[in-house]
């Protein structure tokens, strides 16, 4: 199964105390369906899941998340070395791949924050939201508009682009 | 039965007439008491719950039904079988666990799937990642190979063509000897 999510990043809302004097006598029906769900659903479902636990615990194995080595970039291929080439675009796909996961990340804990605080997340979660917007705008600055056949070359001549645009904004706010 | 055969003499006492078996109308006669046939007097019965007898005329499902239950057989035919090894795997080997590489131990390339089925697999149907990998990169090396030498050899003609220097190009041309001059003899021509 998987981890559970990390308590520091994903606050548990402060629960509400239940009533240490109840004023009535009759009993809460909430406590009379969970345990009904317990006995029926939750007891077998979690004893048949152990025993099979127990059985995978007879041989265990395990498997291990790949460590890819960094390569030459594409700035530093030279001129018709297609392996260069090719071994720079499988890195920036890998890289891409990364990146979306980050985004989609800290879209996940901006969503859990605003659903915690309910409708004070305009002040409490102006940090989670700074954050989805930096990286947002990170992502977009450098992996948007290439469309469904991009590829790292069609990503170096945007930022070239966008460099040279940089540079003229700066020399005419100079001039 | 019996509730029926005192009606029946409750409504012959009450005057009920001699009907025939075959009544007009088709009502069926209800030949239950010997008694009451012996003593001639029986009534038609209409039991409410039949109705009349009816053969509904369809399309027929002949067809659709052996086509739908043949569709059924073959894919449960092999279905079965591998729904069965798919649950004792996933029951009895189960899946494999994340772990950390140890120092200075290179996995082989199948224990980076978590799956039983996908380990086997990989392990003994499949090349591994790198080995695909260094296959790509030798077709790309092959290509590249082709193309510079392509171009070397159309940059080679180019030159050859156009300096006229090289064993390309050479055309051979008639002996200058054998040339006609006799009609440069008169200048109108």
């Amino acid at each position: 199964m998987p981890d559970d999510w990390d308590p520091e990043v994903y606050k548990a809302a402060p629960g509400r105390t239940p009533d240490p004097e109840p004023r009535t006598s009759l009993p809460n029906p909430v406590t009379i369906v969970q345990s009904l769900y317990n006995l029926s659903v939750d007891a077998p479902v979690t004893f048949f899941r152990e025993w099979m636990e127990r059985q995978h615990a007879k041989n265990r194995y395990y498997y291990y998340h790949r460590n890819y080595r960094r390569v030459p970039d594409l700035t530093e291929c030279l001129e018709d070395d297609y392996l260069c080439f090719f071994e720079a675009e499988a890195q920036w796909k890998r890289d891409k791949k990364v990146d979306e996961e980050i985004v989609k990340i800290i879209q996940e804990r901006m969503g859990a924050c605003q659903q915690r605080e309910g409708h004070s997340f305009v002040q409490n979660c102006a940090q989670e939201i700074k954050q989805f917007e930096q990286v947002a705008k990170a992502y977009e600055d450098r992996y948007a508009d290439l469309g469904a056949a991009g590829n790292a070359r069609k990503c170096l001549m945007k930022q070239k682009q966008r460099m040279i645009a940089e540079r003229k904004a700066q020399a005419q706010a100079e001039a | 039965m019996a509730a029926m055969s005192l009606l029946l003499r409750a409504a012959a006492a009450l005057g009920a007439r001699k009907v025939p078996i075959h009544a007009a109308g088709g009502g069926r006669v209800s030949l239950l008491d010997r008694s009451i046939l012996s003593s001639g007097i029986f009534a038609p019965v209409r039991h409410g719950s039949h109705g009349k007898k009816m053969f509904p005329i369809t399309a027929t499902k002949f067809y659709d039904k052996r086509f739908l239950s043949l569709l059924r057989f073959y894919i449960l035919l092999p279905g079965i079988p591998i729904a069965i090894f798919i649950t004792y795997v996933n029951i009895f080997i189960g899946e494999a666990e994340l772990a950390e590489i140890p120092e200075g131990y290179i996995p082989d390339h199948w224990e980076y799937y978590k799956h039983p089925i996908t380990r086997w697999i990989s392990r003994y149907l499949l090349d591994s990642p790198e080995k695909e990998y260094e296959k790509m990169l030798a077709l790309i090396d092959i290509e590249t190979n082709k193309s510079d030498l392509r171009m070397k050899e159309k940059e080679a003609r180019r030159l050859m063509r156009a300096r006229g220097d090289g064993p390309w190009y050479q055309f051979e041309t008639p002996d200058k000897n054998l040339i006609d001059y006799s009609s440069k003899a008169t200048p109108d021509n």
